[in-house]
């Protein structure tokens, strides 16, 4: 073997040298440790022995809303990292891309099983008949800077403004949600974190070496944010924020692009 | 078609693989284990390991292309859901055996270099061949490709291959054993997948048979030129001798009811892709494709 590995409970990946630190964390290696911790034991997302909650017929309304919506932001996550893997510069960039696809995909998979534990007989076509139109819109956008191989602008699109949007609504949703959504929602979200810390590692890397790049990505920003924030005002209402809470998710949001400097 | 793909889901995969067979390995082996070290001492030896294990990340990055790529041609979401854990077994191999090359010598920095002095031209060749479908998303001829011909082939290199290495190398012949379990998954996905897709669009066969034929040429070709540098039987049995730590030699490794010790690298070769192709041929006769015999390389 070569250097220590992610397994050995004496490695502290951040006391690493830079590749090194690369080579520990973009690893089939470090990921399966990340999530055995959380998904051992569980059946789509959530333990078998959590219960359901009585909902009434207008609350779970809203949440299969919510859930189309979330299905088709994660398909768009699906598509947009399997077809960074092939514009990906390097090894680890295409090891963890790919350890994110699955992640996506366990997503996709998990709430689509939400949606029929929920009594929808064809999750599929809900999505296609309940999803908003901005969340399509953002898809297609997304999917669009993926095929011209823009790496930094699908990426930033795909891991830092994607993923923080889920990350933020998620995290807010599991707050309030019964318990079983808000256990898949939890798990989700734990992915969601490695997701973001690799794309703000990335981009934060590239554009301390090449600043020029910042321009173009704060025209990806605007072009998408309109999106994004639309996305949310919806979301908010379906899964019921107190309206003095509803600021908080477009600051949460913002707060985690202007870490890489896009105020 | 839901049940079939049922048996393709994250969750399936999740519990066989990464909470089933690769519990408790690293980089696909078991924790600790080591190359022989009779074969890092032996300059031969490793340099033929090092080019036999080269051509292994060659494969893995076109199928890690390939099945990355084909999520976003696949026409259901059951089906992007299987791609998915696909990419993730193929990126985990290009991990496993790029860390074999480090565990045999290869310097981080020197890797590309490596990689490109020692890739078999045929190889990448066979590779083109398949990633030119999946950049036209070309669904229904790229999981042929990949999933059929790719697969196909790879699941029989490594059953040899670990066939070799078991008594010898207990290390290789682990990470090759995980590999082998993934495959045999991605095949069967294959198989049931393109059966039904065929029968409904039978104009695509004429031109998925040319598919098999071009990529049948080079993976024979690319066999070929392995075997013509690969060890000699009496290199294998210096290793075999050595692996037995001065006393009895390991017990002679056999596959497909040959002892492989005794074949010289031409009848190797020749076991190989007998093997190989006669497998081809039932699997896309089940698929409804015609086996094409391509020019002999």
């Amino acid at each position: 073997m070569g250097g220590p590995t992610c397994r050995d409970s004496v490695v502290e990946v951040h006391d690493l040298d830079p590749q090194e630190f690369l080579e520990q964390v973009h690893s089939f290696e470090f990921w399966f440790h990340s999530v055995e911790g959380y998904l051992a034991g569980t059946q789509y997302g959530h333990r078998a022995a959590s219960r359901e909650q009585p909902l009434s017929d207008s609350e779970r309304d809203r949440l299969v809303t919510a859930l189309c919506n979330y299905c088709v932001g994660e398909t768009a996550a699906l598509e947009g990292a399997s077809g960074l893997i092939a514009i990906a510069p390097n090894r680890l960039a295409k090891v963890f891309l790919s350890t994110q696809v699955v992640d996506e995909g366990r997503h996709l998979e998990v709430l689509l099983r939400r949606l029929a534990d929920l009594g929808v007989r064809d999750p599929e076509a809900e999505v296609e008949r309940r999803a908003s139109a901005s969340i399509r819109e953002f898809k297609r956008r997304l999917l669009q800077l993926v095929g011209s191989k823009d790496w930094e602008a699908a990426l930033f699109a795909q891991n830092v403004i994607l993923e923080a949007m889920e990350f933020t609504v998620f995290q807010t949703h599991a707050r309030s949600a019964d318990p079983v959504t808000a256990e898949v929602l939890a798990g989700i979200v734990k992915d969601e974190r490695r997701h973001i810390g690799f794309g703000e590692n990335e981009l934060g890397r590239r554009l301390r070496e090449s600043p020029h790049r910042r321009a173009r990505l704060g025209e990806v920003k605007r072009d998408l944010d309109p999106l994004v924030l639309e996305t949310f005002e919806k979301t908010v209402r379906e899964i019921g924020i107190p309206a003095s809470e509803r600021p908080d998710l477009g600051r949460a949001y913002l707060a985690a692009v202007a870490r890489l400097g896009f105020a | 078609m839901a049940d079939f793909l049922s048996g393709y889901s994250i969750q399936y995969w999740l519990e066989s693989a990464p909470q089933g067979y690769l519990l408790g390995t690293e980089f696909g082996h078991h924790a600790g284990e080591r190359e022989p070290e009779a074969l890092l001492e032996d300059k031969a030896l490793r340099e033929q390991s090092i080019r036999t294990t080269v051509q292994l990340v060659v494969g893995e990055r076109c199928a890690l292309a390939a099945s990355s790529g084909l999520i976003n041609a696949a026409p259901d979401e059951g089906s992007k859901r299987f791609l998915a854990t696909q990419t993730l077994d193929e990126a985990r191999h290009v991990e496993v055996f790029t860390q074999r090359l480090f565990d045999l010598g290869v310097k981080k920095a020197e890797l590309e270099g490596v990689i490109q002095a020692h890739a078999n031209p045929h190889l990448v060749r066979f590779a083109e061949v398949l990633l030119e479908k999946v950049d036209r998303k070309d669904f229904l001829g790229g999981v042929v490709g990949q999933n059929v011909i790719l697969e196909g082939m790879a699941f029989h290199v490594f059953e040899m291959m670990h066939a070799g290495n078991e008594n010898v190398n207990p290390k290789f012949a682990h990470t090759l054993a995980g590999t082998i379990a993934d495959e045999r998954r991605h095949v069967g996905f294959g198989e049931n997948r393109i059966g039904g897709w065929l029968r409904e669009h039978p104009e695509r066969k004429p031109e998925i048979e040319r598919m098999q034929r071009d990529m049948s040429y080079h993976m024979l070709a690319t066999f070929a030129e392995a075997f013509r540098d690969a060890p000699r039987p009496e290199d294998v049995a210096r290793l075999r001798v050595v692996a037995g730590d001065g006393g009895a030699a390991p017990k002679p490794a056999t596959w497909q009811g040959r002892r492989l010790d005794d074949l010289p690298p031409e009848e190797m070769e020749a076991l190989l892709a007998g093997t190989v192709l006669k497998e081809f041929k039932i699997r896309l006769e089940r698929i409804g494709l015609q086996y094409q015999t391509p020019a002999r390389p």
